[in-house]
């Protein structure tokens, strides 16, 4: 079945059809903050922090800690004086994106037109071959003394 | 876009974890390996749940699972103390092995196939972890670890949902005395489950003797043995050590649940070292400081005075401008003190000087900088001398901390030279005592005689021991000569002597016949000192003084190194600066910046590492960060800075010291063999070397936001009464 | 700090929103002021605004140009859609007086721009 708009299209019709369905070359830095609606200071004056969550000290977990996240700079807060509670005027305290990948979270920053950084990178962790018996051995510092 | 947690725990091939890409690294390495004929030991292949994984032999199953990606609940053991082996929670079972094995103490061999998730693990966990609950507190809601507590978590995780508990004789559950360890570390010692892991810490990492168990079995205590304090400087980590909430921060206790903080990163600037942390603020407050995990400089330790001075943020902050009137300082708005002071810097038509002190972050620093430039003066300094003959501090070689901290573990032999690193540097003191455990780090120094938590030689404390040292007449000389990595660490108050250039050039021709070339470290006290070398400070006040200023800028300046007498009668002082100390007491004009956690700046730590600060909380009252009010008085003057926001002022930064935005990344410095050639004659005169903090209650109030902490001044009491007891005890 | 990533000067592949190359999508944009334009007198009358139809022109050759330096075409396009939308809903009295007024942020306090006023704000 062909389409009766297809049948009745003229050339120039159909000429813009294809180009449609086609593809276009665009910069592939591309700025959408002009239709995100996203007010403008924010936009400019923000820091947006690329980081990896840091592993709590308080405990050993490390399972959900394989991201990175944005998180904007900090603003003012204040405390009611009455109950305590806490406020803030800025839309975007709050949020916090994640990302599989450091370069997604800067690909996102460039595509809304943020100030990003990086916070840390990552480390190696150097290995360190471990060993119950050093616990005991006579001729090394490793011997524990207090039990 | 959206993080998938499922399928990327599901599909190891197209997974980007870290963990997993170790693996594949491994995979790769062995496959080289079998085709070049054996160099390194070979890697042992193993199987975790069915994932092949190649490892040193030695190594334990836990740690190969960990390389697999599989994390094996533990409650004793940790990554960073010795194998202790007794909470059992790790068991898991190896095909074909009747028994279950301890992960974190039984060692690989080849082929095994280990099993984490099989029915006999999880039975095993369940077992472990009713045996644990049967004797551990169900106070939960009332305890500060709750949130965070490892026992909580794994008891949800791996154990039963039904409590075998019925207590049927009413004798309740075992209880324990809660100790008294000081003032820092709250016990409720009820909750222990035995762990060890603080007996370990203390023993291993911060070298204090003074945890240990009594009693066997179910009557295990942990404790003292006999009542006394806890001592150490880096005793707040067996807080963050502690699995379940025997051990918590007091300080911190009852003040909020983990997760209604906010956490933001940043650094620590109480010392040079330059730790990385994570604030936790709520409400506008910053409630407790925890350490971050970096391997370059803290590991996951953190010294007590960062840890809990973070009280003194609260206390005796500058939050209004002040100028003096009628000899009091009164408060007043912006615009009037900074039309105050910049009348009195066009006054003074160029005769103005500027002293950083400790706290300075680099921002500030260059901005002050630009300002007095601006105004037509050169004289701008800091409060800690360092010798200018010679290369002096126009080698940046000549007052970093050459080998990197990490890079210490290595050590074979080390000479301290009128420094004590337990102090100074809590954190660069446990790397050397971790060299000294691991590696037989052979430790001498020169010196007052001091506990530094390892045993080490004292060679005494005459000035005349660094000549024979340099000129190799001292025995000592041909151990740090033959060495394979030696380390020679100079406190920086020892360069501060008159002599202090001889010093310097004396170890530096020393140091050049050694077999490591960055052997000479210089062990910075001042989280500003180095960025304010770096900037083109010059060290000491004198040339401050010198200048006769008619106006004299303090920024964060409270070691009161310039006082008024020194100054000509009619100068005018302006402080700029967060805390009410001594810098703010001499001023004519006090403009309130801002504290660490409240700016996002830069420092410099001792190895010459930037690394920034962010803004935890905002600041108090009307304090303004502190780069800003000097392009504030900029303007006042009528030669305004040309940088407007941060961005801008890095950029600055980035012209004169690239390094100084590249945060996090360390430097090579590459000049150490020429700075002999440019020293001066090198003579070093007789006395005796000292150093300022020579026992734990001097380590405590350093700098203005830790004498301003209620908690570090209860920290010197408990001290001085431990150090009473202890000569008490001595004389009968 | 990485700061912003030197623009890349790189072009990819995408498919259209509604322009296949600038010139259409220029059209548009020139579609749209126009009908604007027109409409502006309209807008005036109907919803009794105390503004005139010149310093109507004036909002709407504001408005257009804060885009100006806009080269994405689909960015463009999207713009063009988001413009259309507004003007079905001004034309269909959709709105009402406020939210024409609201072009002129009459009641919002300008934020100081230069760094002294900034500072003694205490604004970031």
């Amino acid at each position: 079945m062909v389409e009766n708009k297809l049948v009745l299209a003229t050339p120039e019709e159909l000429k813009q059809r294809n180009k449609l369905a086609g593809t276009i070359a665009v910069p592939k830095q591309v700025n959408i903050a002009p239709i995100t609606g996203h007010p403008e200071e924010h936009v400019k004056n923000r820091r947006v922090c690329i980081s990896r969550p840091a592993k709590n000290s308080m405990q050993s977990g490390t399972n959900n800690l394989d991201y990175w996240r944005i998180e904007f700079d900090n603003r003012e807060r204040w405390e009611n004086p009455l109950m305590g509670w806490v406020s803030t005027g800025d839309p975007l305290s709050n949020m916090e994106v994640e990302f599989n990948s450091k370069e997604e979270a800067i690909a996102h920053c460039e595509k809304n037109g943020y100030k990003w950084f990086i916070e840390q990178e990552e480390q190696a962790k150097p290995s360190r071959v471990k060993n119950y018996g050093s616990n005991f051995s006579w001729n090394k510092r490793t011997r524990v003394s207090t039990k | 876009m959206i993080r998938a947690p499922l399928t990327k725990a599901l599909s190891l091939g197209s997974s980007t974890s870290p963990i997993h890409k170790i693996a594949a690294a491994a995979f790769r390495t062995t496959a080289v390996t079998a085709q070049i004929p054996a160099k390194a030991p070979e890697k042992i292949e193993v199987f975790v749940d069915d994932i092949p994984v190649h490892v040193e032999p030695g190594t334990t199953i836990l740690q190969a699972a960990a390389v697999a990606g599989v994390e094996i609940p533990r409650f004793c053991y940790h990554e960073r103390l010795a194998v202790a082996g007794n909470c059992r929670m790790c068991l898991v079972e190896i095909e074909k092995s009747p028994k279950l094995a301890a992960a974190c103490a039984m060692p690989v061999m080849k082929g095994w196939r280990i099993k984490t998730n099989s029915e006999k693990t999880r039975q095993a966990r369940e077992g472990v972890m009713e045996f644990l609950l049967m004797n551990h507190p169900l106070d939960c809601p009332i305890c500060d670890q709750g949130g965070e507590c490892d026992l909580q978590d794994q008891a949800m995780a791996f154990g039963s949902d039904r409590s075998r508990f019925t207590d049927i004789n009413h004798s309740g559950k075992r209880a324990v005395e809660d100790k008294d360890i000081g003032p820092l570390v709250k016990t409720i010692m009820t909750r222990c489950i035995h762990c060890t892991r603080c007996i370990r810490f203390a023993s291993e990492i911060a070298g204090v003797d003074d945890l240990g168990t009594t009693g066997r079995g179910n009557d295990m205590q942990i404790g003292t043995y006999v009542e006394k304090l806890f001592l150490s400087e880096m005793s707040g980590n067996v807080i963050d050590l502690c699995p379940v909430g025997a051990l918590t921060n007091k300080p911190f206790s009852f003040a909020a649940r983990p997760w209604e903080t906010r956490k933001i990163s940043s650094i620590d600037v109480l010392d040079a070292v330059g730790s990385n942390i994570i604030v936790s603020t709520r409400t506008n407050e910053v409630l407790r400081i925890l350490p971050r995990e970096n391997e370059e400089i803290n590991e996951e330790w953190l010294a007590d005075k960062s840890r809990f001075a973070c009280d003194g943020l609260k206390r005796q902050r500058l939050v209004a401008p002040m100028v003096r009137i009628k000899g009091e300082l009164t408060p007043v708005e912006w615009e009037g003190a900074l039309i105050e002071v910049g009348q009195k810097v066009r006054a003074a038509n160029g005769a103005v000087a500027g002293v950083a002190g400790s706290l300075a972050d680099v921002e500030s620093m260059v901005a002050l900088k630009d300002l007095l430039n601006r105004v037509g003066s050169e004289a701008v300094c800091t409060e800690q001398s360092f010798p200018s003959e010679g290369s002096g501090a126009d080698l940046r070689s000549n007052y970093l901390f050459n080998r990197n901290i990490q890079s210490l573990e290595t050590a074979d032999v080390a000479l301290l030279i009128g420094t004590n690193p337990r102090y100074e540097a809590p954190l660069i003191n446990t790397r050397l005592r971790k060299a000294y455990v691991h590696n037989e780090l052979e430790v001498a120094s020169i010196g007052p005689k001091i506990d530094l938590s390892y045993r080490h030689n004292n060679l005494g404390d005459d000035s005349n021991l660094i000549t024979q040292i340099c000129n190799g007449t001292h025995p000592f000389a041909a151990k740090l000569k033959e060495a394979k990595n030696p380390a020679i660490i100079v406190g920086s108050d020892l360069l501060a002597r008159p002599d202090g250039a001889g010093i310097l050039a004396n170890l530096q021709n020393f140091a050049k016949g050694f077999k490591s070339t960055s052997a000479l470290n210089v062990l910075q006290r001042n989280a500003s000192q180095a960025g304010a070398l770096d900037i083109g400070y010059q060290a000491g006040v004198e040339e401050a003084i010198k200048s006769k200023p008619k106006v004299l800028f303090l920024l964060n300046a409270d070691e009161a190194k310039v006082t008024r007498d020194q100054l000509p009668k009619d100068c005018y002082i302006v402080y700029v600066g967060h805390h009410g100390d001594e810098g703010a007491q001499i001023a004519d004009a006090v403009l309130p910046g801002v504290a660490y956690t409240e700016k996002t700046a830069t420092y410099v730590n001792t190895e010459g590492r930037a690394q920034q600060t962010l803004a935890a909380v905002s600041p108090p009252g009307l304090a303004r960060d502190d780069w800003k009010i000097f392009r504030a008085i900029s303007e006042i003057v009528g030669a305004p800075l040309p940088y407007d926001s941060l961005e801008e002022i890095r950029d600055r930064l980035d012209d004169i010291a690239p390094h100084l935005i590249r945060h996090g990344h360390l430097e090579a410095n590459s000049f150490q063999t020429v700075a002999p050639q440019l020293s001066a004659a090198p003579s070093i005169s007789s006395g005796k070397v000292s150093v300022q903090q020579l026992s734990l209650k001097d380590y405590f109030m350093t700098d203005p936001i830790s004498r301003a902490s209620p908690t570090m001044a209860k920290c010197i009491q408990a001290a001085k009464k431990e150090g009473e007891k202890k000569a008490a005890s001595a004389s009968c | 700090m990485a700061g912003r990533e030197a623009a890349r000067k790189v072009v990819h592949q995408v498919r259209p929103l509604l322009s296949v190359d600038k010139d259409e999508a220029r059209k548009r944009v020139i579609n749209l002021y126009k009908t604007w334009y027109r409409q502006i007198p309209y807008v005036v009358m109907d919803y009794d605004i105390p503004m005139s139809v010149e310093q109507c022109r004036d909002k709407l050759r504001e408005e257009f140009l804060k885009n100006k330096d806009v080269s994405d075409i689909r960015v463009i396009d999207m713009l063009v859609v988001k413009g259309q939308m507004e003007l079905k809903e001004t034309v269909e009295i959709w709105k009402q007086k406020g939210h024409i007024m609201r072009y002129w942020k009459e009641s919002q306090d300008p934020k100081p721009t230069d760094f002294l006023s900034k500072f003694f704000n205490g604004q970031n």
